[in-house]
């Protein structure tokens, strides 16, 4: 399988990196892990001029505890290093679970969390995990900065809001409160080397581990043409105390925001019964992970 | 334009001339003629090319020959010393871990890296770790017990 030509470029500032996006317009990708976009380009469905590589340009590749609160993750950051950081899989456990769930793991080994959010697939693993984080990325140019909510991110399969001269240079979240836990469950027809049939992510925080709900969100994707929040669910389980029954309650709720389509993967009959099942499997998870939180 | 590149291959540092769109598997395989490690799918759902770059378990189909610059790359034939097989390659062959061969430079990079990281893999942990490696072969089972004789030997839990 050959690659078209193009030509590639190491620039070593995040300034050098941000002109030369301005100055290629359209015609250039940023590359970073490359597991999306050289597969891409070999299957021609893309044909950059010039590939704009991140390898040297600093301060992309860490994960770093802020002083106030939260996390800070680069672009390039692989999904290896998320799924065994200890803090990540401490207090942002779907993020963890979703990293070590993505490819294989020599994916692993160089996809990114910023490539995988950037190019958008519906049924990606980062996206649902960061949406329960209602993570926000900082996306820049040479002459703009912004913060967008990962929820108002993407726009389609494949589309996001970033412009062609932007680079995502970081995912923020905040460290969630006490009780929370979290969880994500991906499913597909085999346990590796898969792109998800469904998949969610759930982040759940009780009053007191006796007590109610007082914050949940239920991320989905692969099940409409971005991945989307279970609004309706999580609204119903605001107050509640956890039970099966309460969680089933939300998995049936939440079919009700799903889109999904029949594919080679699987039906809209099958997935739809899957959003209910994996949605309150998900919810019991968090929950069990809640009840074990420490600061 | 091609561009130089400098790299260490199996501990041999070498400088070369690159095409931009040359992959890391067209240039060990067709440039250095290091032919183990093998063309698969070519889009990193086999596993076949795999090779360690800088520590970790890598499709060579996915990173870019010009990507390696300043890095150091283990093939399959930098495993073997003075001529001894590795203690992975030896328990593969003792095991019956290879049928047609194919997978089989990919799979013991694969345990390769697994083992400097998890010296004692459980079963699971052996399986996980292969999980970007197919085999059409063997059905994985003889290779899953040869990594883990493997595992015993290098811990020295075992003779070899």
């Amino acid at each position: 399988m050959l690659l078209p030509k193009f030509e590639y470029i190491e620039p070593t500032t995040l300034e050098e990196a941000l002109r030369l996006l301005s100055d290629m317009g359209g015609n250039a990708r940023v590359i970073a892990g490359g597991t999306d976009l050289l597969v891409r380009m070999k299957l021609k469905i893309e044909k950059p001029s010039h590939l704009i590589s991140l390898r040297k340009v600093p301060g992309l590749n860490q994960v770093i505890k802020r002083e106030t609160h939260g996390v800070s993750i680069g672009p390039a950051v692989t999904a290896a290093d998320l799924a065994r950081n200890e803090f990540i899989r401490d207090k942002f456990a779907p993020v963890a679970t979703a990293a070590g769930k993505l490819g294989a793991p020599v994916i692993r080994n160089r996809a990114t969390i910023g490539g995988n959010l950037v190019n958008a697939r519906p049924a990606a693993d980062f996206p649902p995990a960061c949406m329960v984080f209602d993570a926000i990325l900082k996306l820049k140019s040479t002459t703009n900065e912004r913060e967008i909510l990962v929820g108002q991110f993407f726009r389609g399969p494949g589309e996001t809001i970033i412009e062609p001269n932007e680079l995502l240079v970081g995912i923020f979240m905040e460290t969630p409160a006490p009780w929370t836990g979290g969880s994500y469950i991906k499913l597909g027809a085999r346990k590796a080397l898969e792109i998800s049939m469904v998949n969610v992510a759930v982040m759940l925080t009780l009053q007191e581990p006796l007590g109610p709900i007082v914050d949940v969100k239920i991320a989905l994707g692969a099940v409409a043409p971005t991945p989307v929040r279970a609004f309706a669910a999580e609204q119903y389980l605001m107050g509640r105390h956890p039970s099966e029954k309460v969680f089933s309650e939300a998995g049936a709720i939440g079919v009700g925001m799903c889109n999904p389509i029949t594919d080679h993967r699987g039906t809209m009959e099958y997935r739809c019964l899957m959003i209910e099942t994996l949605t309150s499997r998900a919810l019991n998870q968090a929950y069990q992970n809640a009840l074990d939180w420490k600061p | 334009m091609k561009k130089i590149i400098r790299l260490t291959v199996n501990g041999e540092p070498l400088e070369a001339a690159v095409a931009q769109n040359q992959t890391l598997v067209q240039f060990l395989r067709e440039d250095l003629g290091l032919t183990g490690t093998k063309h698969g799918c070519g889009l990193g759902d086999c596993g076949a090319c795999t090779v360690i770059l800088d520590g970790k378990a890598v499709n060579s189909c996915l990173v870019l020959a010009i990507q390696a610059n300043g890095s150091e790359v283990l093939t399959i034939e930098g495993l073997a010393e003075n001529g001894k097989l590795h203690p992975l390659q030896q328990a593969f062959v003792d095991k019956g871990a290879i049928q047609c061969g194919f997978c089989t430079p990919g799979m013991i990079l694969s345990a390769k890296a697994l083992l400097e990281e998890k010296p004692n893999p459980t079963e699971l942990e052996i399986r996980t770790a292969l999980s970007g490696n197919l085999c059409r072969c063997t059905g994985y089972q003889k290779i899953v017990e040869a990594i883990d004789e493997a595992a015993k030997v290098m811990t020295g839990r075992e003779e070899s």
